[in-house]
């Protein structure tokens, strides 16, 4: 029986927007197991970024309970929070959100630094994720210096580094070309087929959907369709 | 906490806005200069008054007859033993010097002013101004000397010099008048101070003689270093139970005032020139924050804990204020150095004569007011990241990243 990664139950959250409230989420029950690639879809407003940041602790719900790896979530202070999402929780945002003072290899380093590994496994940790992702000859690049592609393929090196039971990504591909796109799907896809990685992705993008096991689709903060792919 | 990771990204985000920072860095750099040099010209300022106020026949500590400094006259003397040395350590005494200082009339054959006639050993007299001033002719011999040592100013106002005699009125022990010739041995030059118009010297055994008795009013006692006198005074007040004794600041409690003030002025300078700065401190460092909001909000989100981020913004600014202190210490250094043979105040003398200075300021480097210049400056750059630091733990990571 497959391991439970992520168990959310009856969330619930609401914004005020100009004291009118918003119902981003209305009661989601969800259970995401280990070796998962889920796509979160929907309309802009369904509450698929909603429920990405609250799995990863980002977000509090108002109602309901998450659990991540056997931790509720609900029972963290902010900075306990931090520390599951360091050693637990890998993120790919949207707009890369790399440290633009630090080198590709400095920001890969960087989240084990905050973990505190020592250097020489530290090194040879980030080596080995940005030769396996095929960053080995810029890796001494700064942000600045790479392209889009580029610099969401040293965020995912960035993620997968600490080897976290989950991996969430919210809108990986909005801001790249298509044929990077399916270069970073591909690479998501071999993450989870070969090393079994549970990946959450937020998205619009039918070519992430494609490339993904599993189709939760969202709308009005409550779940229309969960399916599982067919994987050959 | 990792410090060198720390160090890293703080080091690299002051190389990210290099003007800005760079303009920050000079800002700090020349009020440290500013304070650091200006305060070696106080420093100058006090030392010049101390010395001036205890070469001034004070020295650091004076014993005294009771009733002496209320009535200044040979009957309010005391004695002291044939060889009498002062008790005190030899690595805090400087040297001491008996007088008989009495109230006096002098005459030329055109003019009489009031002075104070001061009879002295003219080879303990190496503790007072008597040891370096300029003379015109020759200086005092030995206590049996029965020539005098009149001031310049005083010399001219008695239209008198050197080798002339002039006549001196003043109150014996038996409390009658005492009258005798003088001939002027030499004319002191005190660099126009008051000195020049009170003081006449003679030597202190024709002194007594001619006021018939073997005491003396008074004992100057110089020491090595200033701070020594509060111990010294204490053995004084035990070796001499019945006299009064009594230090520099209490003998002369206006310049005592204006030390104490010259202290008050490094802070009071320190203060104002470095507040303004670290405005401008607090000022970069919330534009440092508020430009990284999404940056800061990415890093909690990743995992920063808030003291690191704390950490980091209090030592951005620790490190823009070290490096503008040590080029501003440096800075204050090489202009300490090229005042070193000191600045000519001859053109505000009526001023400086006021003040107790001499003419010519000469400034003082002590390495504890650059300590006090570099730490409370430290001091005020972690304060000023507090705000910032604030800030920056305020952000909320999910509103950061849609900033």
């Amino acid at each position: 029986m497959s391991e439970v990664v992520v168990e959310c139950t009856g969330l619930t959250r609401t914004y005020d927007q100009d004291s009118v409230p918003v119902y981003a989420l209305r009661g989601v029950d969800v259970s995401i197991m280990k070796g998962d690639f889920v796509s979160l879809s929907g309309p802009s407003g369904s509450g698929k970024s909603t429920l990405l940041n609250i799995i990863g602790g980002l977000d509090r719900p108002d109602g309901g309970e998450v659990v991540v790896s056997g931790t509720r979530l609900s029972t963290l202070s902010d900075s306990a929070l931090a520390e599951l999402r360091l050693h637990k929780i890998g993120f790919v945002f949207q707009a890369f959100n790399l440290i633009p003072v630090l080198s590709a290899h400095e920001n890969v380093e960087f989240i084990l630094q905050l973990q505190g590994v020592g250097s020489a496994l530290r090194r040879a940790r980030s080596t080995a994720v940005l030769d396996s992702l095929g960053l080995s000859q810029m890796s001494h690049r700064r942000p600045g210096e790479l392209s889009g592609g580029q610099q969401q393929r040293v965020a995912i090196a960035r993620a997968i580094v600490t080897n976290p039971a989950l991996l969430l990504a919210d809108e990986p591909t909005a801001n790249i070309d298509s044929a990077t796109t399916e270069e970073l799907l591909s690479l998501l896809q071999k993450l989870n087929r070969e090393q079994g990685m549970t990946i959450v992705t937020a998205t619009h993008d039918p070519m992430v959907m494609s490339y993904t096991t599993r189709k939760i689709k969202l709308h009005d903060g409550m779940i229309e369709e969960d399916e599982s792919a067919v994987v050959v | 906490m990792n410090i060198k990771l720390l160090y890293q990204l703080s080091v690299r985000n002051i190389f990210r806005h290099k003007r800005r920072n760079i303009m920050l860095f000079a800002a700090i750099a020349v009020a440290v200069a500013g304070v650091s040099s200006m305060n070696t010209l106080i420093r100058g300022f006090q030392a010049d008054m101390l010395d001036s106020a205890v070469s001034n026949l004070t020295g650091h500590l004076k014993v005294y007859a009771p009733g002496y400094r209320d009535d200044p006259s040979i009957e309010r003397s005391f004695r002291l033993e044939d060889g009498f040395q002062p008790d005190i350590p030899a690595d805090k005494l400087l040297g001491w010097a008996p007088r008989i200082r009495v109230p006096a009339v002098i005459m030329s054959e055109r003019e009489t002013r009031g002075v104070q006639l001061v009879g002295v050993n003219p080879e303990a007299e190496s503790i007072s101004f008597l040891a370096d001033v300029p003379i015109d002719g020759e200086g005092l011999s030995a206590t049996q000397d029965d020539r005098i040592l009149v001031g310049a100013e005083l010399a001219r106002q008695l239209e008198t010099k050197v080798g002339r005699r002039l006549v001196i009125i003043t109150q014996g022990a038996d409390g009658l008048n005492r009258e005798r010739g003088f001939r002027i041995a030499g004319i002191y030059d005190a660099q126009g101070t008051g000195l020049e118009k009170i003081y006449v010297f003679t030597g202190l055994a024709r002194l007594q003689q001619m006021l018939d008795s073997d005491a003396i009013t008074e004992i100057s006692v110089r020491l090595k270093e200033e701070p020594q006198k509060a111990s010294v005074k204490q053995l004084l007040i035990e070796t001499f139970a019945n006299m009064e004794v009594m230090d520099w600041q209490e003998l002369e409690p206006q310049v005592a005032a204006m030390y104490l003030f010259a202290d008050g002025a490094i802070y009071i300078w320190f203060i104002l020139m470095m507040s303004a700065l670290t405005f401008g401190l607090v000022n970069t460092l919330v534009a440092t924050v508020m430009e990284r909001v999404k940056e800061l909000g990415m890093l909690r989100a990743l995992g920063m804990r808030n003291r690191m981020v704390i950490s980091q913004v209090v030592l951005e600014s620790t490190i823009i204020m070290s490096v503008g202190v040590v080029v501003g210490l440096l800075g204050g250094y090489l202009i300490y150095l090229s005042m070193s043979d000191g600045i000519d105040l001859s053109s505000f003398s009526a001023g400086v004569e006021m003040v107790g200075m001499s003419t010519h300021l000469q400034p003082v480097l002590l390495v504890d007011d650059f300590v006090l210049v570099a730490s409370m400056s430290l001091g005020l750059g972690f304060l000023a990241s507090v705000y910032p630091a604030w800030r920056a733990v305020k952000i909320k990571p999910l509103d950061a990243m849609r900033h």
